[in-house]
């Protein structure tokens, strides 16, 4: 073989890698092509190199490597062009996907709003070294009222009106009872915070329920005082709210604390000015508190020389109302979904 | 101008006035309503609101007049207790003169309307329709020319019809509790003379009677006016009373014996001759109306006046009946009749005022029908008297019978209020009737004084406690301007409380810091972060579960949290035929149809269910509650922790996809919260939302903990037919039974080097037989190379026999050491096929 049938021979080679480029449909195909070539023609011709006079190898060597990389650079480029293809292909088709559609409707989970405003609570609490407990919503006399300083026929039993059982128990009227189940239970020192659901005998309007949520708390420690509690009863609304609320503090009476106080916020349903859940005063109590009254302390076998400490009945259900702009707390017990939930959770995106 | 709960006793008035025939001829018919006025008809509870007039506080306090009743009323709030509303009024006429009624014509064929002649200086004649008015009696009137609520009044009534002026009728000038009602005048007035409109022009402050249930001081305007004298530190008046010297007069004393001073510490009675049925003076009368008592006759409103002034409830004999008094218990199942009529039996204890051992009044709460005073009547025994406030307390609460008496005397009432009380009565009762004379010397057993009982105070604790340092003199400053009397020993204090407050509110230490502290300023103190003692306190389990169920279900998955009440709804019980058995029973449910604890969740989110199937067209709720069984004797053990859920979808076909999606849920509640597997083995459908075919009891750790079924069309059709074209599944588990398995932690498996085979297996079993059954059967196989058993799916239909089903199950097998041989993986399959073949499942295929 001279250079001449060598050159003559690639140009073959050439054409018919032209030929397969153009079959192949696909990378695949391409790929397969490129590698019959290589591995059959070419690699023939190679082996053929030893039948030159060894003065003409060197052109030769070099006509076929020419060709080698002609023939990978041609199939480099049929690949990249399809390639591209598909691209293009992939765009067109999803031109007229809209990511800013939502989601179809579906249905959303959602905790109950005083739930939520528990969780906050706790939170915060906990934060502050406080355990979370929990009590019975069923109680006794003694832990509902007697070791609370309320005897039998104490009249402040007129302002929590009972539910009363015939097997003599009764519903807790406040989550108080667990003060001294939880000095029974830890002995002093104590931070703890007790939410649960309450009960009291009265009619149901607007800002009324027989069925409600607190959240007690209770500190004791050595030398507490009233400036400690009101530190915390702020810090406590700061959170809950993410601001400053507007509050004052005036006396309150229950027996199980002396001093007692009532912490009223700033209604947020009206602002201030006076509406239904306010009772038009556009102040809502949210927070009765005061200084555990040494007559508890003992019932909790605790020596009232050596600790004093504070408690508060967060009216949870309140909270929940004030935060999520709630004006008729008959909707938390109504199971009734379209109160309960963002309406977003559950019939689809708001337009 | 607002009613308030006494509208209900108004409507009990003017019920029983047919009987009254009043102000003519001197009957005191009125006296019968005394201790009615004072019964409260919200039937035993309290009045709520207690409203006090700014004209009494300041016939005791100089109240600075640039000071706004609104600004006094909110240091009020801040210091001492919670203001509700204060409301300015103010007279609505002009003009109004007294008139002497001549004549009163029934008009012919009307009703109520009357032809009334009256001498107001000139003689006049109108119309009227107040109920009670008789020839002689002196009332209100506008004269032509006079205007009320505006109008001016002229010689036609509003139809039109001749009328010359008009009789003023009491809630015409705005004193609601007198309603329809003429206002009467007592004889001091002369017809023309014109009517002082000042006392009209007020300010209501109102007071939640809750916020002063431990300040028996608190409830009259006296000490609401010395509470205010110490807010605005200015004198307060001392209390115009006829003095004691001149009630004790040498005549003879009302005999009055005691059995046990404990229950009874003071009785005073005084007796007085030449009482008149008259109206008392209309200042009083507007102050009685304005603070929602409804004016009577003089002796009837001084008893409430001086009530609502000093606190002090008082009770009229008919003095000519009762020689003596004796204050004893009642006999065991005594009955009584009350001047309300209604004979009652007197509950175990109940102290009873008698004469010569007859009962003729229960002690604090009403007085008897037999000695209530009456027409013709002029000797009168006025009981001041004070009570144990638990006996009067459970005496009125176990009658049902609250009264305004009882309502103050259970606050512990001071003793010395008797003797002022009586005072009072005699120095107004003087002023307007001329005739009044004694019968009597002031009678007063006090058999045990109470010893003033000091209470140590110390100044540096004080400081402590409040977080505020307080020097000794200003404390002694606070406590003398409450009139505490204070001895002071360095940086102790010995404190005296005054008498009206030492029954029961100042107590303690602690009781005396409150003072100071209130009057220091709650909001003068500067809050500060505690020092706190480390420790850790174990949280409960329960919560914790509770916590992260929810999470589960309503943050992770899509459910939202619902809260029902306590108790079942018999309407909805028996609407879906469900009997509730034996519950804890409420003695005063909510509502009538309420009185069971719930023994189950389930009813409740049912009628959730339906409730919001109106608007969505599907939905999911989850509730955590408690449920309450009878028959235990600790509270702890009655009341357990339930979650349910519902899943609900329109469409009669979702049953399969409810169904499934429920049991998905659940199971990945148990793996992810509990961290163990849930299981379901079969059982019988016991409720009426229990489908027979399709209920089955979860099972977690061995343990029974509930209950999933889907709705059945029985209970769809008691319910609306309409939500047969609904699907939905429920579940009810115990948290109570798992809560002990919280904190427990499943170790992950190993990942072994070498390849594991997973190997299929499809068999056939009868298709009535549960997957429970067989998988037991398969939990019994054992091979040395199987890691786990799984199970893939489930399918009946196609090319599966009818009455078959097929379960795919999926084995897989494998060795930590080494690569499993194929003889190995023949030998298994081989193994398990023998196994499953002996268990009467078919293998499909072979």
């Amino acid at each position: 073989m001279d250079l001449n049938q060598l050159e003559e021979q690639l140009a073959r080679i050439k054409a018919e890698a032209e030929a397969l480029r153009q079959e192949a449909d696909g990378i695949d195909a391409l790929r397969s092509a490129e590698t019959r070539l290589t591995k059959g023609p070419l690699a023939d011709v190679l082996k053929s190199i030893k039948a030159f006079p060894p003065d003409q190898r060197g052109p030769a060597g070099q006509a076929i490597n020419k060709t080698k990389q002609e023939i990978k650079q041609l199939f480099a480029d049929a690949q990249s062009r399809l390639r591209q293809a598909d691209v293009v292909g992939e765009q067109k088709k999803t031109a007229t996907f809209d990511p800013t559609l939502p989601p179809p409707i579906t249905q959303r989970g959602s905790l109950h709003p005083v739930t939520a405003v528990q969780r906050e609570v706790e939170r915060l609490f906990r934060g502050l070294g406080f355990a979370v407990v929990g009590g019975p919503e069923m109680e006794t006399d003694f832990y509902n009222f007697e070791a609370l300083n309320i005897p039998e026929m104490h009249p402040a039993r007129d302002a929590q009106d009972t539910f009363w059982l015939t097997n003599g128990w009764l519903l807790r009227t406040h989550t108080s009872p667990c003060q001294v189940r939880a000095m029974e239970r830890f002995g002093p020192p104590i931070r703890v915070i007790a939410p649960g659901r309450c009960f009291r005998y009265e009619a149901i309007d607007a800002s009324h329920e027989n069925t409600f949520f607190q959240l007690e708390g209770l500190l004791i420690d050595k030398d507490i005082s009233i400036a400690h509690l009101i530190a915390f009863m702020k810090l406590l609304l700061r959170e809950v709210f993410g601001r400053d609320v507007k509050v004052r503090l005036r006396p309150g009476f229950f027996p199980f604390v002396e001093p007692g106080f009532e912490l009223d916020m700033s209604c947020m349903i009206c602002d201030g000015v006076g509406c239904a859940t306010c009772k038009k005063s556009g102040w809502v109590e949210i927070l009765p508190c005061g200084m555990v009254h040494p007559n508890v302390l003992r019932y909790g076998k605790i020596d009232p020389h050596e600790y004093t400490g504070f408690a508060f009945g967060l009216g949870l259900t309140r909270l929940a109302m004030m935060k999520y702009g709630i004006a008729d707390i008959r909707i938390l017990n109504s199971g009734d979904l379209r109160g309960l939930a963002k309406a977003d959770r559950l019939s689809g995106a708001t337009i | 101008m607002k009613s308030y709960h006494f509208d209900v006793m108004g409507s009990l008035m003017i019920s029983n006035f047919g009987r009254m025939s009043r102000f003519h001829g001197g009957d005191f018919t009125g006296i019968r309503f005394w201790y009615m006025i004072c019964q409260n008809a919200a039937e035993n509870r309290e009045p709520g609101i207690m409203i006090i007039s700014y004209n009494w506080l300041k016939d005791f306090v100089d109240i600075p007049t640039g000071l706004d009743p609104r600004e006094l009323a909110l240091q009020f709030t801040t210091t001492t207790a919670e203001v509700e509303d204060v409301e300015h009024v103010e007279p609505n006429f002009s003009g109004l003169v007294a008139a002497r009624i001549e004549s009163v014509r029934q008009q012919a064929g009307e009703d109520k309307l009357k032809t009334v002649i009256v001498d107001a200086g000139k003689r006049y004649t109108t119309l009227s329709t107040a109920p009670d008015i008789v020839a002689g009696s002196l009332v209100m009137y506008a004269p032509p020319g006079a205007t009320v609520g505006g109008h001016t009044v002229g010689t036609t009534d509003p139809q039109g019809r001749a009328a010359e002026g008009m009789i003023v009728a009491g809630q015409g000038i705005g004193l609601v509790q007198v309603g329809a009602n003429a206002m009467f005048l007592p004889p001091s007035y002369r017809p023309s003379q014109s009517i002082d409109a000042a006392p009209f022009d007020d300010w209501l402050i109102e007071i939640d009677n809750k916020s002063i249930t431990h300040r028996p001081d608190c409830w009259g305007h006296y000490g609401i006016a010395r509470e205010v004298a110490a807010i605005l530190k200015r004198p307060l008046k001392p209390y115009d009373v006829t003095p004691t010297s001149d009630l004790q007069n040498g005549l003879p004393a009302i005999p009055i014996e005691i059995d046990d001073p404990a229950l009874c510490p003071r009785y005073s009675g005084l007796l007085m001759k030449g009482l008149k049925a008259q109206p008392a003076p209309l200042w009083m009368q507007v102050r009685l109306a304005l603070c929602g008592q409804r004016p009577i006759d003089l002796l009837v409103d001084l008893t409430n006046y001086i009530m609502l002034e000093l606190g002090q409830p008082m009770h009229a004999f008919d003095g000519e009946r009762l020689p003596n008094i004796e204050v004893a218990t009642a006999e065991p199942g005594e009955t009584f009749t009350t001047l309300d009529g209604v004979t009652r039996t007197m509950p175990d204890h109940t102290l009873m005022i008698q004469c010569n051992r007859k009962s003729v009044a229960i002690a604090g709460v009403m007085g008897g029908a037999e000695t209530e005073v009456s027409e013709g009547t002029s000797t009168v025994l006025l009981e001041s008297a004070n009570f144990d406030a638990p006996t009067v307390r459970r005496a009125a609460t176990a009658m049902g019978h609250r009264t305004e008496a009882s309502s103050r005397f259970e606050k512990s009432l001071d003793p010395e209020n008797t003797i002022a009380g009586i005072a009072r009565f005699h120095r107004l009762a003087a002023h307007e009737l001329p005739d009044l004379q004694l019968a009597s010397t002031l009678s007063d057993c006090h058999p045990s004084p109470r010893v003033p009982h000091p209470i140590e105070l110390d100044c540096d604790f004080t400081s402590r406690f409040i977080g505020k340092a307080v020097t000794p003199e200003e404390i002694i400053e606070i406590l003398e301007r409450l009139e505490f009397k204070c001895e002071r020993r360095g940086a102790m204090l010995r404190v005296t409380p005054p008498s009206y407050r030492a029954t029961k509110d100042i107590e303690i230490e602690a009781d005396l810091i409150e003072e100071v502290a209130r009057f220091i300023g709650y909001n003068a103190i500067e809050p500060a972060l505690p020092r706190v003692s480390a420790r850790h306190l174990e949280e409960s389990p329960a919560l914790v579960l509770e916590e992260r169920t929810l999470d589960y279900f309503c943050v992770g998955n899509e459910f939202v949290e619902v809260h029902d009440y306590i108790w079942y709804d018999d309407d909805w019980v028996k609407t879906i035929g469900f009997d509730p058995g034996e519950c804890i029973v409420l003695q005063n449910p909510a509502a009538e149809n309420c009185p069971r604890l719930r023994r189950t969740l389930i009813p409740g989110l049912i009628a959730f269910a339906e409730r919001n199937r109106h608007h969505l067209p599907k939905f999911q709720l989850a509730e955590i509650g408690s449920v309450f069984e009878p028959g235990h004797d600790e509270v702890t053990q009655s009341q357990h922790r339930r979650l349910g859920l519902v899943v609900a979808q329109q469409g009669r076909k979702a049953d399969a996809e409810v169904w499934k999606r429920l049991q998905r849920i659940l199971d990945g509640w148990s793996q992810q919260v509990l961290e163990r597997p849930l299981q379901y083995q079969a059982t019988q459908a016991t409720q009426p939302w229990e489908d027979a075919g399709r209920i089955a009891e979860a099972v977690v750790a061995e343990r029974r903990i509930g209950r999933v079924t889907i709705l059945p069309l029985a209970i769809k059709q008691k319910i609306d037919e309409r939500l047969k074209s609904w699907s939905i599944a429920v579940a009810e588990l115990s948290l109570t039974a798992v809560t002990d398995l919280i904190g427990h932690h499943e170790k992950l498996p190993t990942v072994s080097k070498h390849p594991q085979a997973e190997l299929d297996f499809s068999i056939l079993i009868d298709a009535s037989r549960r997957y429970a059954d067989t998988r037991k059967e398969l939990a019994a196989f054992e091979h040395p190379l199987q890691r786990r058993v799984s199970f893939i799916d489930s399918y009946e239909g196609g090319s599966i026999p009818a009455g078959k089903r097929s379960l795919t199950l999926r084995a897989l097998i494998g060795l930590d050491d080494r690569t499993l041989t194929d003889e190995e993986i023949q030998d298994f399959q081989a193994t398990f096929k023998r196994f499953l073949k002996s268990h009467d499942m078919e293998l499909r295929g072979e």
